[in-house]
Parts: structure tokens; sequence; C-alpha cells
């Protein structure tokens, strides 16, 4: 763990371990294809390029891609028992191409077909609209504290970026936020890239709270410049970046009753269940909840707004 | 080593309680010699290696198990940390310093207890020369209780510690504190002695009648007089071994505690959920009058925070982001330990979340069986998936997720 600490200060020739996340819900990106033109194929092949440069930054910079399909994560690369690299690509080596990159691009690319290809599991998914990002994304995590376990001196950088297009799953709420506040405590940025569709607010916050970067794309024919631009920095060239003015993060809550936006809430002591009006028990933990305690914040109200009322008394008698 | 007595007339019987179970479990002195060379048996190449992975694997494996049951716990926690600085904190049995190691220790202590339990508070109180100190009131932000402790005239070390003028001082905030938050004393003691007032057993009385509950660190020999008060308050008694031992003693606080349904009344909460705000210009802030330009504006009053989470300071509103809520959830839905796959069942051949490869069966039955008493393999129960020991600890130490769980759909359903 304590290796794990000092990911926070980075030096200029620190190796970079990428973990990157495709949201690879087909569904949506059929509908991205549609509307912007950008298909899953285009913007793989966007992708690679990137992997690739990111690899050519520096000789020991470290990639690993995890695929967050609508039913699955998994890891496109690396995977432990690469059978295709055996039957496909050991008879066509490419001279002018680094071998390197062919490897990486190869995995990706046939793990991608046979992801694809089993879709016996479709349909089993109850909510189609989303993919598993909690998922890859806890994945991932476990792929780093691997690596920086292996890592004694400290010198692997990790950093995640996720390609996103699917919209929130409200079902993956506590467990993306879990995973969100391991990576602040391990001091790993999560960078997002939201492809198509509205914003995401989990993911926003994501990038928010581990200081990463959050960029929704304008233009989708250029993918890959956005990604070179935005995402292939590493974290020591960050430092010495100007990012145009931070945006509005959305922290405010939603009531578990009705998802109404919400300034003042009711918040069961036992599970923090939020709620817009006083209940007298707990759809989340069905405990017995004490509306006495209300009437005393009730009390508190009144008292809080006699004291404002003097406050704003004094503070208009003093203005004007 | 000898255990204090203090008022041995009174203690007659708990005396001999303690020395039926001291028979049971023995001295370490006392104990049988244990021969640890011979735990380790060469494997067929003359190597060592395995038998050391082995027992590496059963450390890990020991610290892991933790109790899953979804139980009610006292998520808003009141505490109050009692540091004694008496002489006897001056002392160097512990690296570099007891008084030094505890301050260090605390620093770190406060900074996780509010990683972990956000929403809710903490204050310091010292005690030397005989009476308590408090440093700071109870706060939601933990650099306000850092800072006091940095300040070197805050930690000058003098005379007795009293422990019933500090649970005093403690006790009469803590009274307050809404019922549906848990109370609790913490209390990092040095000396061997106390000296109070008046009767403690009436302030221990009061303590257990208030539903406080007191842990104590001691950092000598154990304390008859500690001993009996954690029990009666139903806290954690522990001594010191070393250096790591107090900070795992001291971290197991952390956690929120167990809560039984007659302890605390659950309670409707009101909360704030406040907007931040950036201005163009600086506007003071309510909480310390200082100009700035970024803050929160309390969702009641319209007042402006510099920080949260906090409880607003004119209308008492307590103030949260729905982040901070967020990470108290894995409190309350904690994950199920992952058990042990024995061989025979050990077909998978690399961990599901971190990729590893496992070892092998074969492999490890070179010649004169030496297999390796684990396959290294670790279940989740729900979603049948094998990991490694790394991910294991990892997962249910920081994650809060199985990874497996989430990356597969039988789970959902």
């Amino acid at each position: 763990m304590s290796v794990l600490k000092d990911t926070a200060t980075v030096n200029e020739d620190d190796a970079n371990l990428l973990v990157l996340i495709i949201d690879t819900n087909p569904l949506i990106w059929t509908r991205s294809a549609k509307s912007t033109g950008l298909s899953l194929k285009e913007a793989l092949r966007h992708l690679l390029v990137f992997i690739n440069a990111h690899l050519a930054l520096k000789h020991d910079n470290e990639v690993a891609v995890i695929a967050s399909h609508v039913d699955v994560s998994k890891f496109l690369f690396p995977i432990p028992t690469p059978p295709r690299l055996s039957e496909d690509t050991d008879q066509v080596v490419d001279s002018n191409l680094y071998q390197r990159f062919k490897v990486v691009n190869d995995q990706v690319i046939g793990n991608m077909k046979d992801l694809f290809e089993d879709i016996t599991t479709l349909n089993s998914y109850p909510d189609k609209a989303s993919s598993m990002i909690a998922g890859a994304l806890s994945m991932a995590l476990c792929y780093i504290n691997r690596i920086m376990r292996a890592d004694e001196i400290g010198h692997i950088k990790p950093r995640i970026l996720i390609i996103s297009i699917s919209p929130d799953s409200p079902y993956q709420y506590i467990s993306i936020m879990n995973c969100i506040f391991s990576a602040q405590k391990l001091g790993i940025p999560i960078d997002v890239c939201k492809v198509h569709g509205e914003d995401t607010v989990f993911l926003k916050q994501a990038a928010h709270i581990t200081g990463g970067r959050y960029l929704k794309l304008q233009i989708p024919q250029g993918f890959l410049q956005f990604l070179m631009i935005t995402f292939l920095p590493d974290r020591f060239t960050r430092n010495y970046q100007c990012l145009p003015g931070e945006e509005k993060v959305d922290f405010s809550a939603s009531c578990f009753c009705h998802k109404k936006m919400i300034d003042i809430g009711y918040v069961c002591s036992v599970c923090l269940s939020i709620f817009c009006h006083p209940l007298e028990q707990c759809s989340t933990c069905r405990t017995n909840l004490i509306l006495a305690s209300v009437n005393e914040c009730g009390l508190k109200l009144v008292n809080g707004i006699k004291k404002l009322d003097k406050a704003k008394g004094r503070e208009s008698g003093g203005s004007t | 080593m000898s255990k204090q007595h203090k008022q041995a007339e009174e203690y007659i019987d708990i005396d001999d309680e303690i020395q039926t179970t001291a028979q049971q479990t023995g001295y370490a002195w006392e104990e049988e010699y244990k021969r640890s060379w011979d735990v380790l048996q060469e494997d067929e190449d003359g190597s060592l290696k395995r038998t050391v992975e082995n027992l590496q694997h059963r450390m890990k494996r020991k610290k892991l198990f933790r109790d899953t049951s979804t139980i009610r716990r006292g998520i808003i926690r009141h505490i109050f940390l009692i540091i004694d600085l008496s002489e006897a904190m001056m002392e160097k049995d512990l690296r570099p310093s007891r008084l030094e190691l505890t301050l260090s220790y605390a620093e770190q202590f406060i900074l996780e207890y509010f990683d972990q339990n956000p929403i809710s508070q903490l204050g310091i109180i010292v005690t030397r020369g005989g009476i308590a100190e408090k440093l700071t009131d109870l706060t939601g932000n933990p650099m306000d209780n850092i800072r006091v402790l940095k300040n070197k005239k805050n930690t000058d070390t003098d005379g007795e510690p009293s422990l019933q003028n500090s649970l005093e001082m403690a006790r009469s905030t803590l009274i307050h504190v809404p019922a549906h938050g848990s109370r609790e004393i913490l209390i990092i003691m040095g000396s061997l002695t106390t000296c109070d007032p008046g009767d403690i057993y009436d302030t221990i009385d009061s303590l257990v009648k208030e539903n406080i509950r007191v842990s104590v660190v001691g950092l000598a020999a154990e304390v008859q007089i500690c001993k009996h008060m954690c029990k009666k308050t139903k806290g954690i008694y522990g001594v010191v071994l070393n250096e790591v031992h107090f900070k795992d003693l001291l971290f197991e606080i952390i956690p929120p505690p167990p809560v039984s349904v007659a302890q605390s009344k659950a309670e409707l909460v009101i909360m704030g959920f406040p907007s931040s705000v950036t201005d163009s210009m600086p506007s003071l802030c309510a909480c310390h009058s200082k100009p700035t330009t970024n803050g929160y504006i309390c969702a009641r009053c319209n007042s402006k925070i510099c920080d949260l989470p906090t409880d607003c300071p004119v209308c008492e509103l307590t103030l949260v982001s729905s982040p901070h809520l967020a990470r108290s959830y894995h409190h309350l839905f904690p994950i199920d330990n992952f058990v042990e796959v024995p061989w025979n069942s050990a077909f998978t051949t690399h961990c599901f979340s971190c990729q590893m490869p496992f070892p092998n069966a074969t492999t490890s039955l070179l010649g004169t069986r030496v297999v390796t008493e684990t396959s290294g393999r670790y279940k989740c129960n729900k979603c049948n998936q094998h990991f490694c020991i790394d991910c294991d600890v990892f997962v249910h130490e920081v994650i809060h997720n199985c990874p497996g769980c989430l990356a597969t759909t039988l789970s959902i359903k």
C-alpha cells in the first residue's frame, strides 16, 4: 500500500501505465454511427493509433485495454494466453511495423471480435442502455494494483482513461463511487472521454474527484486529435499544461423516492438514504424513524431563520 | 509488566476473573517454546521459497477475515480523542518517543477517520498536570484538528494525566450530541497512573448511562481501571506491543462500530446539499470571515461556506455533498469474504481481475508431491469467479466491490 501512495509525485522519466476502458455497447455505437458518423470500427482505428502513440512516447510505457460491454467486462489486452497471436500474426511479419504495436493492435482487434461474436448473453442483461463500467473500473484498479505491487521503486505511474458512450446506470452508482474513492485514495487519475450522448454525471464526478480530465467530444471526426491533445500527455506533462476553465460538476443529490433534485433533504441516519419529505419508515432499510427529531430540526429551522433574519437585519442596517 | 492495582480491595472479584483467563492462555513467558524453524521445510530443490510463500500467504489471509454480515452501524459518529501528555509519554520505548509516535499516528488516524467517516465529527482533548484541556471542539474538518496537534505549545508534557477530568470534559460535550449519532471516546494512554479528583467509578457509570463508548490504547502495560472502563462501555482495550501494533490498534477504531437497535435511535436528519459558487469578486465566508472567491452556498440561509462537509455556522444545518454520503455506503453493504478454492476444483488459469497467472497443479506435483497447501485461488460465492490473494485483499480493503459480480451478468438478476 505504501508503494501505491507515492504515485502522487511524478517525475519526468517515470513510465506510464495507461488503462484504457472502452465502452463497447453495440446498441449505442450503432446510434452514434447513425447520428454522428463515428462508428465503433472507426473509433477503434483512432484508439489504436492513440495507443501506439502512447507506447511510442517512452519505451517502458505500458498499456492495458478493457472492454466494458453490455453484459460483461473483459480484458482485451494483455491477456495471459493469447491464442490468436500464434494463429494469425506469426505468418505475416510486417517489417515496416514496430512489433509491439502489431501485437497490441492484433490482440485488441482479435479479442474485440471474439467479444462481439459471443452474443449469447446479450439478451439476459436487464439494463441494455448501459455497460458494465463499474466492473471494468474495478478490474482496472486490480490490474493497476498488481502492476504497482510488482514495481518496487514506484517508477510506474498509472492512469485510467474511459471512452464512454452509454448513459449512467443507476444500478451501478454505489459501485462506481467505491471505485472513484479507491482511485482517489491511490492517487490514480481517471480521465473520461464522452463520445456520444449526454454528459454522464457519475463519470464527470469521477474525473473531478480523482483529478482527471473530462472531455465531451464535440467533433466526432476529430476523435483522434482530441485524444492526442487532451489525454496523451502523461501526468508529469500535465503539471505544465493550462486547461480551459473548469466545468461545473454537479454534486447535487436526488431523493430516493422520486429522483427529484433537492437542496435540502431528509437523511435516514441508519442507511443514509435521502428523501424529499419526512417518512415514518425508511423505505430502504425498513427502520422506523422518529419524526420527533424532524420536529426538533424544524425547531432548529425556525431558530435558524430567526438568526438569519437578525443577521440580515444587521447586514442591511450596516450597509445602507 | 505488573498490573496496576488501584483501590485493590474493590477489585478482588474482577482480579480473580483475570487470573483465570490468564491461566487458560498463559503468560507469554510460560508458554511452551515454539520451534518456529520446524515449520520450514525444504522442497525437492532444497529451496525454501515455496514454504516462505506459503507463510506469507497465510499471513495475508489472516488479516482478511472480517465480519461481513449487514449489521447496523453508527455511521454518523462523534468521537473525542483524548491524548495523554503526562511525563510518561517522554519514554523512548517506542521510537522515536511515545509522544512523537502518538502525534504522528494521531494525525494519520484523523485523516483516515475522516476519509472513512466523512459526515462524522472529531474533537481533541489533552490531559497533563492533573487537568484536562480541550484543544478542539467536535468538528468535521480534519485540518482544524491536525493544525492544533502541529502546534508545539499544545503538546508539551507535564506531570500526571487525569483520566476522570478528561472523561468528564468529553462527556459534557458528547451528551449534547443528537441521539442518531454514536458517542465515542478514544484514549491514548502512556501513563500507568491517573490523578483524579473524585470517584472515577461514578464517571464510568455516567458514561455507560449516556451510551458513550470508551476505547483505550495503552502504551505501557495493562491498567485495570482502563480495562474495566472499556468492558463496561463496550469499547476496545489494547496495549501496544510495538510500533506497528500501535497503529493497528488505533486504526481498529476507524470502521464505524456496530450499534444495537436499542442503543441509538434512528432518526431523519435534515441535511443541506449546497451548490458551489465561483465569484469574480471575493466575498467573506461565514465560517472563517475570510475573503474567498470559491465556496458553497447554504441551501437554507444562503450564507457562504468554504468547505464541505460542515454545519452551517449561521443556521446549523448539516451541509454535505452527495459523494460524502456515498463514501459511507461501503460500510453498509460490505462484500462477502472470498473462500479458498481447493486444488481439485482449481481449473482456472489466471486471476479474473488482474490476469495474474495462477500456480498450476501439475507443476507443483513434481516428484515427491510437494504441493503448496493452497491453490492460490479464492472464489466469490456470488459470481464464482476466482481471484488471487492480492486481489482478494485489495478488493476487501480498498475497492469494496467484487469485480466478478460487477463484470458479469449472472449476479445482477
